[in-house]
């Protein structure tokens, strides 16, 4: 009776696990492997073909398996690694500032350029302007110098 | 107007090389270099993956102490697993304390491997790799040794202890004795 039971048992655990496969994945791996970095080489995961990277992999693939999501599975990982493991900084906090001083840069950047642009674009305006009228002295003597190249 | 404008323009430019100088200074003042033989074992505060809580090696002072860095995927690390913690059975009763510093790794990846090899000396975890920067590790495995003051003391293994036996045990005579 008992050694039944125990086989029963076994086979209902052996099903169980296939049964607590996940049918509908929340993320993918080669989503993941380009937001996660691999900690040994310094590239994303779908870069890298190293141990630690395949490890990663793995355990990636583990937890999509179990129906995990990719931030609990980001989160999962910064706990192991730490926040190096990301490939991006997050969007929140002191980690902002990686997102928006480049923006930053572009927009100052923008704005010096067209200042520039305008200023020069004034310069050259002033320049086209028609130079003024010559003395009569010196007229005069381009009348002369012409007349004895003719 | 035109004036003002150009001088908080040259302001602004002045602050943003000071605040990139200052940048490189700081990088350049707080580069991680390998300790020296003779000097200091940077200190380390790690979860232990082993059971609960954290290992402060400091705590360690007056004991020597084997350093072995290690991952779960590193494959000449499961080849010297068994001859490490041979020699931590054989040492302990001197007073020797083994300490796996496990780099880089999947926390239950490695846990399987501490079960799989019979691991039983304390084993902690630096995920992030900032321990083992500190201590200049070019990768694994890599062991050190740690006299009673804290120094490193010996040479500083790289590669398998397997293949280095006898730099290993001066290592650990070096740990002991100085």
């Amino acid at each position: 009776m008992t050694l039944k039971i125990l086989a029963v048992a076994a086979a209902a655990l052996a099903l169980a696990g296939p049964a607590a496969a996940c049918a509908h994945p929340k993320t993918s791996l080669s989503y993941l492997e380009g937001q996660i970095m691999c900690p040994t080489c310094h590239t994303t995961l779908d870069m890298s073909e190293a141990p630690a990277a395949q490890q990663i992999k793995a355990e990636i693939s583990r937890r999509i398996a179990q129906c995990w999501s990719a931030k609990q599975i980001e989160d999962e990982l910064i706990g192991n690694f730490g926040q190096g493991i990301l490939a991006a900084p997050p969007h929140k906090g002191f980690d902002l500032l990686a997102w928006w001083l480049p923006i930053g840069g572009v927009l100052a950047g923008g704005a010096l350029l067209a200042v520039g642009v305008w200023r020069w674009s004034r310069t050259r305006v002033s320049d086209t302007e028609p130079p003024p009228d010559l003395d009569p002295e010196t007229d005069r003597q381009i009348d002369e110098l012409l007349a004895r190249m003719d | 107007m035109t004036r003002s404008l150009k001088l908080t323009g040259q302001a602004l430019a002045l602050v943003a090389v000071a605040g990139l100088l200052g940048l490189l200074v700081w990088r350049l003042t707080h580069q991680t270099h390998a300790p020296k033989i003779g000097g200091p074992a940077p200190n380390f505060t790690l979860r232990r993956i082993d059971g609960s809580g954290k290992l402060d090696l400091a705590s360690l002072r007056g004991k020597p102490v084997v350093i072995n860095f290690w991952a779960s995927w590193c494959v000449p690390c499961k080849g010297e697993a068994k001859m490490l913690e041979q020699a931590w059975r054989q040492y302990r009763s001197q007073g020797v304390v083994f300490v796996g510093v496990d780099y880089h790794d999947v926390k239950s990846d490695a846990r399987t491997f501490l079960t799989h090899h019979g691991i039983t000396y304390p084993t902690v975890q630096d995920g992030s790799g900032m321990i083992g920067d500190r201590y200049g590790l070019t990768g694994v495995p890599e062991t050190y040794f740690v006299d009673r003051n804290g120094r490193l003391v010996g040479t500083h293994i790289v590669g398998t202890i397997t293949n280095q036996a006898k730099q290993f045990r001066s290592g650990i005579r070096a740990a002991l004795h100085q």
